[in-house]
């Protein structure tokens, strides 16, 4: 006999005993077959806590001890008798109906409470997984919910590694000896990325179906996360890709028209001074053109890639950058080494787009760049006193900035409320 | 002409016709080109030999790095520290930091090297 029986029959048996002690207070004032549907008192509680069939056997127990206390009886036996037979057989059809739309109620309300409870854990679960939180915390909370939910032992979510052995990312509780053991596949981008595994005593019916979503759900945020590591690797190439092909542009520019201009205004020069004076005016002002020309080509190169940056790193390439500036720039670099190339590059040119922002917007008379390299990462910080009011969301060059800090691994925080300056922070793992 | 002025000079440059083109216009203003060099190795091995007065250096020398080849040619004869112009296609700007770091004599732009510009940097022989 389970425990659910035990427990409705003890109760029924407490229930029973009570209203049997109220009908024998009552019973002397009172017909004693109308005291009879005061046993549904009895029933009824262990309907609805235990079930139907615990309180059908209470109300015959109710019935054959209320026949036999309170039901005078000439014959030897009291149902021998055609009006109490009457009235017991419809007390305990009666009881038996009532007791099983109680128990059937109960059992809805249970669904529905469970229903609502799975509802909230699932939500809470996609919540975290729209917020685009990193998979592992996605993972945590799923078997923190999934434990929960199903009182569960132990909750784990495994992932199949390629060579077949199987890594848990995720465990609540711990395995006991014996326990029964549910398994959902988690099927992420078509193949098997792993399993939510729950381990208990024993399972109550329909436990498979109500993990199933929960299986789902993982397997979203497992997909999802991949998709963005490919998207992020994919935007870090074309960015490197982009910043190669810069470098060869100034490259080409450099070994090929400015190094035949330069030569040729040199000869220029020594043409001038063999010349006779009247051609030698006009002479000059050719090479002048020249030297105009091959700044303007300068700066177009100088555009297309920093050649310092590569050259001499971001110490040097900052100071021109800030050399350069319209505004004054106090420059902090609290690091001489070189970093790889796309993270000198994003450095350079969050420094390149915050001083042009500053000088072009914001007002500012002064501008702060602070550099350090410390516990892993390269942390960036840039402050103006300007107009504030920047904002990232708008297509500006922040927008680019964002997607080369951010295709690298690092964050980027701006903060620009209107009348308090600009501040741009930056961290690079390196 | 000075008695000690600099007189004997060693070209770096991997641009074949711009070493032409400057031999011509040093060698008119009484600046003798001892000798020409396309890569570091080769910079190094003819100073070691020619003993020229100042050492010009491109700043880009194909992958190599004019800035490299100072900082040897100071190492290996420090009688030429201040010695070494570093020249290029590219303004003094575009390196500035650079060249203030390095023990070369200063910067001149390819566009406007003449003997002038170069004694301006380095007055005297040693």
């Amino acid at each position: 006999m389970t425990t659910r029986w035990l427990r409705g029959l003890l109760a029924g048996a407490v229930g029973v005993a009570a209203v049997t002690a109220v009908v024998a207070l009552l019973e002397p004032h009172l017909p004693a077959m109308s005291l009879l549907v005061l046993y549904l008192l009895a029933v009824l509680p262990v309907a609805v806590r235990w079930g139907a069939g615990p309180a059908a056997v209470v109300s015959v127990v109710s019935t054959v001890l209320f026949g036999h206390l309170f039901l005078p009886s000439s014959r030897r036996w009291w149902f021998a008798e055609m009006d109490n037979a009457a009235a017991i057989g419809v007390f305990l059809v009666t009881a038996v109906v009532v007791g099983n739309l109680a128990a059937r109620l109960r059992r809805a309300a249970e669904h529905s409470a469970r229903l609502s409870a799975e509802q909230a854990a699932l939500r809470r679960v996609a919540t975290q997984v729209a917020r685009e939180v990193p998979p592992e915390e996605v993972f945590a909370t799923v078997v923190d919910e999934v434990g929960r939910l199903l009182g569960a032992d132990s909750t784990a979510i495994e992932r199949r590694e390629p060579d077949g052995r199987r890594t848990v990312v995720a465990r609540s509780g711990s395995a006991p000896a014996g326990a029964d053991q549910l398994v959902i596949p988690v099927v992420a981008g078509g193949r098997t990325w792993g399993a939510l595994t729950v381990l208990r005593a024993s399972f109550p019916a329909g436990a498979e179906g109500r993990l199933a979503e929960f299986g789902e759900i993982v397997a979203i945020a497992v997909a999802n996360a991949e998709s963005r590591t490919q998207l992020a690797a994919s935007r870090a190439r074309v960015i490197a890709a982009s910043d190669a092909t810069r470098r060869r542009l100034e490259r080409d520019l450099h070994d090929g028209a400015q190094q035949r201009l330069v030569s040729l205004a040199l000869e220029l020069r020594q043409v001038e001074s063999a010349v006779p004076p009247e051609v030698r005016a006009d002479l000059d002002r050719m090479a002048g053109d020249l030297t105009e020309a091959l700044d303007e080509l300068r700066e177009l190169s100088r555009g297309i890639h920093p050649v310092i940056l590569s050259e001499g790193g971001l110490g040097p390439a900052l100071r021109t950058i800030a050399r350069r500036a319209g505004v004054p720039v106090e420059l902090d670099v609290r690091t001489a080494s070189r970093f790889p190339e796309p993270v000198e590059v994003a450095a350079y040119y969050v420094v390149s787009e915050a001083v042009t922002n500053t000088t072009k917007h914001a007002g500012a008379t002064h501008l702060q760049v602070t550099l350090d390299a410390a516990g892993g990462a390269l942390t960036l910080r840039v402050r103006d006193d300007g107009a504030g009011g920047a904002d990232p969301a708008r297509g500006s060059g922040l927008t680019g900035l964002r997607d080369r800090v951010e295709a690298l691994g690092g964050t980027i925080h701006v903060t620009s409320p209107p009348g308090a300056g600009t501040a741009i922070d930056v961290s690079l793992p390196v | 002409m000075l008695v000690g002025m600099v007189r004997r000079c060693l070209i770096v440059d991997d641009n074949e016709r711009f070493l032409a083109v400057a031999r011509t216009s040093l060698e008119r203003d009484g600046l003798e080109v001892v000798g020409t060099a396309t890569t570091v190795a080769d910079a190094l091995d003819k100073t070691d030999r020619l003993r020229p007065d100042v050492v010009l250096v491109d700043i880009a020398l194909g992958a190599e790095s004019g800035f490299d080849l100072t900082r040897q040619l100071v190492e290996r004869h420090p009688d030429l520290r201040a010695r070494v112009v570093l020249i290029s296609t590219r303004r003094e700007d575009d390196y500035a930091d650079l060249i203030a770091l390095s023990p070369a004599a200063g910067f001149v732009w390819k566009a406007q090297l003449s003997a002038g510009a170069v004694r301006e940097l380095v007055p005297e022989a040693s």
